[in-house]
């Protein structure tokens, strides 16, 4: 597997940023960012649950393993190259549950962090 | 020759042999090490250990050589012999931190390497991925 596609919510402002904040960051697996649920993401994953990608971010490999949530945020901290320990740190039996809930936890508030933070369109 | 001169040059002369040995301790055993960290890469190993000698005698002789002062006189060789062993007593214990950093460094450096290349979870579904 060498490259991930991140499916995105582009409604989203806190997204917008942490999309920005991956750009500058030195990778190990190149990824590419396609907004969740648009044509180019439903012509390249026909099969895929387009309406399920909307609820959270979904990463899918080269190879259409799919990444969602929690998981697909671990995926990205593996890809980068200053984030790979804390991938495997923060995927270890002791610290997912854990893991799982935070992110959980910011992606069904991301609306309003994003707001709160003042990151609107 | 006075005791002070005696007890300086004892400790010089133990303290050098001490970081000598560790020095080649380290440097025979920590290269099989390196070979590995490296992929089997010797040439790369060796330069690196070599740079990790290096850097070990640099610090162990600057805290010799710093250590070297009493700042008191002796009077007599009971005093030397007790001088002696706070001296090189220290600098044992500064070879043994460093030493346990240098074998911290290596453990590092492999672990690096190792297990890098896994994907952290599994995936949760396959789906068809139409390229283009």
């Amino acid at each position: 597997m060498f490259a991930l596609t991140v499916l995105y919510d582009p409604d989203c402002g806190l997204c917008r940023r942490a999309h920005e904040w991956l750009a500058d960051q030195p990778k190990i697996v190149e990824m590419k960012f396609v907004p969740c649920a648009s044509e180019d993401a439903r012509r390249r994953y026909p099969k895929l649950d387009h309406e399920l990608t909307k609820k959270d971010l979904t990463v899918i490999g080269e190879d259409g393993a799919v990444y969602f949530g929690p998981k697909g945020w671990l995926m990205v901290l593996w890809a980068l190259s200053r984030y790979r320990e804390w991938s495997y740190r923060l995927s270890s039996p002791e610290l997912l549950p854990t893991t799982k809930r935070v992110v959980s936890a910011i992606s069904q508030n991301r609306y309003q962090i994003g707001r709160a933070a003042g990151l609107t369109r | 020759m006075t005791i002070g001169i005696t007890t300086y040059l004892i400790y010089l002369a133990i303290s050098i042999a001490l970081t000598i040995w560790v020095a080649r301790t380290l440097h025979k055993n920590g290269r099989v090490f390196l070979v590995d960290v490296f992929h089997g890469n010797e040439a790369l190993a060796d330069s690196v250990n070599h740079l990790l000698v290096v850097g070990f005698y640099l610090i162990n002789f600057g805290y010799v050589s710093m250590a070297l002062k009493l700042g008191y006189v002796i009077n007599n060789a009971q005093e030397g012999i007790e001088a002696l062993s706070v001296k090189i007593g220290m600098v044992l214990i500064v070879l043994g931190g460093m030493h346990f950093f240098n074998l911290f460094v290596f453990s590092r450096m492999r672990r690096r390497t190792t297990n890098h290349h896994n994907p952290p979870v599994a995936p949760d579904a396959f789906t068809a991925v139409q390229e283009g």
